[in-house]
């Protein structure tokens, strides 16, 4: 049984952690301390480049690697945190929001204090009031007591940290919808590049980060590097010669929701698998695994092949899907996978900006087709076609066989293909919306086709039994090559 | 929008307190209309929906024009141009609370207030008939660990069975 090692939500149920006092009994704002009294700011920018920190918020982008993309001769430049929690099934943001403000702060002030940052905005979700009170509560205190404001401890470092709040909509979760919601605007995201590092906020160099992000930040100063590595796995990447180390350092604030028995936050070492991740909750609530969605809505599903699967930045990677924000949905053997589907398809229609022409009429066109499916006027063809699969040679190819056309599914493939392709890794949009709609509505259908075929010929949603309703990996050519990664230390 | 639109609304300025809060909010931003979203916020908690004389107002004291302020207005969710309900009931859809039985939630509410869903264009179709409530679905509430959740204006309650829905509208 797998332990979980709390160092972000450690001290999170201590009672009024959120005061300035009960922190600081808590070795609060030492590390910021530690920071300015022992490192100049080149030191701390290295310190997280060497942890191999990677950004929590979706991409799982090197910190370090971010950071030293940022101009330092133009000033100013601006730190956004990424409070704008929207990712159905992430909901850790909102208790260090919540319970744990000031450690937000520190890391904030250690980010500023290491990249030479004057003024932070914390874009935060308009639908987390208490969070926001809280955390303006949080800052508050911090200025009365000299860790923000003018001339910190003596320092001469100038920090301001301004709380604001986001009004309902999910792109604005996106860096760049970010900083155009932040100018007041509507929050569409921007083309890239320039990269926010060179141009953000005001068309300044900007740091956006999200909040767990920063809150590693105290204690990869505190507890200095080399504990911070031993902690996740780091793999090798062979993709160049000779191969170079994969870190996936650190904690996570794994987000599981669904069908287990303790949905909750689990802070756990990066890299353990699905299955185990699942014992740590409590377990199933029902008989069998029939799909995992292993990072926020986003990401594509999980079949009960792929319980195996280690849950870090990597490993997700190579297995063609991603570790997104955490948010690990489960679902058991009653749930219907077209009908979970047509609600996140639901979910990506309404939140599309409107910007790109493929994603505005794309995502609504996709929920209806899914639609059309679950209400059993899903279109079937009364012609076949050769099927192609793995054939006698052993090789993709024609099988000899024939099979149906379903019209329905290889509409929602293409229309899904040409808002972002799931293929090729390209999308037809400005942002990686388009991809975040396609992945669910591909790979949904790939991993659950016989469910999918089910509808259409049955003309209602069938449940099928988890071993039917699944296409194993070899017979689905997208998936048919698991890639799993290997450690570093192993080479 | 016409000017003749405008006039027949009553004209909106922010009091006192709104007032202070907004100065303070302008200082923060190295332009001013950076705080269109906080200012939008404060003067819908003052003004219950945002009118065009709102827009008008907002545009005045961030130095932008009307329409860039209604371009603002209709993009985000959270901001109501039509009346609303004393209190806002949005409850959470999305998949983890859908898997958590939020459907029967939502019948309970639909049935208890006797009123439909109110859709962004028609707010109206969600209040009721005494203007006390207005139910309106929302995409995740980022509490997927305690689903099914509603909000109840600012407040969030968890774990909801049809039960607690009752305790929760009743001492209102």
């Amino acid at each position: 049984m797998i332990e979980e090692r709390r160092i972000l939500y450690e001290h999170l149920d201590v009672p009024d952690i959120n005061t300035f006092d009960v922190f600081r009994q808590y070795d609060g704002y030492t590390r910021f301390e530690k920071a300015i009294t022992e490192y100049q700011p080149d030191d701390i920018a290295k310190m997280v480049m060497d942890s191999g920190l990677k950004g929590r918020g979706g991409a799982g982008f090197s910190t370090g690697l971010k950071w030293s993309f940022v101009p330092r001769d133009i000033k100013p430049c601006y730190l956004c945190c990424n409070a704008d929690e929207s990712e159905p099934g992430t909901f850790s943001n909102r208790y260090v929001l919540e319970k744990n403000p000031h450690l937000l702060i520190e890391g904030i002030l250690i980010c500023c204090y290491a990249m030479g940052i004057e003024t932070t905005y914390v874009y935060i979700r308009g639908e987390f009031t208490l969070g926001k009170q809280m955390l303006d509560a949080a800052i508050k205190e911090a200025y009365e007591q000299g860790y923000l404001g003018k001339d910190i401890r003596g320092t001469g470092l100038n920090i301001d940290i301004y709380s604001h709040p986001g009004a309902g909509a999910y792109i604005c979760g996106e860096e760049t919808g970010l900083i155009e919601s932040l100018e007041g605007k509507r929050g569409q995201p921007r083309n890239k590049p320039p990269f926010p590092a060179v141009e953000g906020v005001f068309g300044k160099p900007t740091v956006v980060q999200n909040v767990e992000t920063l809150c590693n930040l105290p204690f990869i100063v505190g507890n200095g590097v080399e504990w911070y590595t031993q902690m996740g796995p780091t793999y090798a990447d062979t993709r160049s010669d000779p191969p170079t180390p994969d870190p996936n350092t650190g904690t996570k604030l794994y987000c599981i929701s669904g069908d287990v028995n303790e949905p909750g936050v689990y802070e756990l070492d990066l890299g353990l698998t699905c299955s185990e991740l699942i014992e740590v909750a409590g377990g199933l609530r029902g008989e069998e695994v029939k799909a995992v969605i292993p990072g926020g809505s986003s990401a594509p599903i999980l079949t009960h092949y792929e319980l195996d699967t280690r849950l870090d930045f990597t490993s997700l990677t190579l297995a063609k899907s991603m570790l997104g924000s955490g948010g690990i949905i489960v679902m058991n053997e009653t749930r219907n996978i077209v009908d979970c589907l047509l609600n996140i398809m639901k979910f990506y229609a309404h939140e599309s900006c409107g910007q790109c022409t493929p994603c505005r009429w794309g995502t609504p066109w996709v929920r209806d087709i899914v639609q059309r499916i679950a209400d059993g006027n899903g279109r079937k063809s009364t012609m076949t076609r050769p099927k192609f699969g793995v054939a006698e040679n052993g090789r993709w190819g024609d099988t000899g066989e024939t099979e149906d056309i379903y019209e329905d599914l290889d509409l929602l493939e293409s229309v899904a293909n040409n808002i972002a392709n799931v293929d090729t890794m390209t999308w037809n949009t400005i942002c990686v919306f388009g991809i975040a709609v396609s992945w669910p509505a591909v790979s949904y259908m790939r991993k659950f086709r016989p469910e999918f075929e089910a509808a259409i010929r049955e003309g209602k949603l069938v449940t099928l039994p988890v071993a039917e309703a699944t296409v194993p990996p070899e017979e689905n050519y997208a998936y048919q090559q698991r890639f799993v990664p290997k450690e570093f230390a192993d080479l | 929008m016409s000017d003749e639109l405008i006039q027949i609304e009553t004209p909106f300025a922010f009091n006192e307190e709104n007032q202070r809060e907004f100065n303070a909010l302008i200082g923060r931003y190295p332009v001013k209309e950076a705080a269109m979203l906080p200012t939008l916020h404060l003067a819908q908690r003052q003004a219950g929906y945002i009118t065009p004389a709102v827009m008008k107002y907002v545009a005045e004291q961030l130095e932008v024009s009307v329409m860039k302020v209604k371009d603002v207005v209709t993009f985000y969710p959270m901001f109501f141009e039509e009346p609303v309900g004393e209190y806002v009931i949005r409850i959470c859809h999305t998949l983890p609370c859908a898997l958590r039985d939020c459907k029967i939630v939502l019948d309970h509410l639909k049935a208890k207030l006797d009123t439909d869903v109110a859709s962004e264009t028609n707010l109206a179709k969600g209040t009721t008939a005494d203007g006390k409530f207005t139910l309106m679905k929302v995409e995740c509430l980022a509490s997927c660990d305690v689903a099914p959740v509603i909000m109840v204006n600012d407040d969030l309650h968890k774990n909801l069975t049809p039960e607690k829905v009752d305790e929760i509208i009743d001492n209102l």
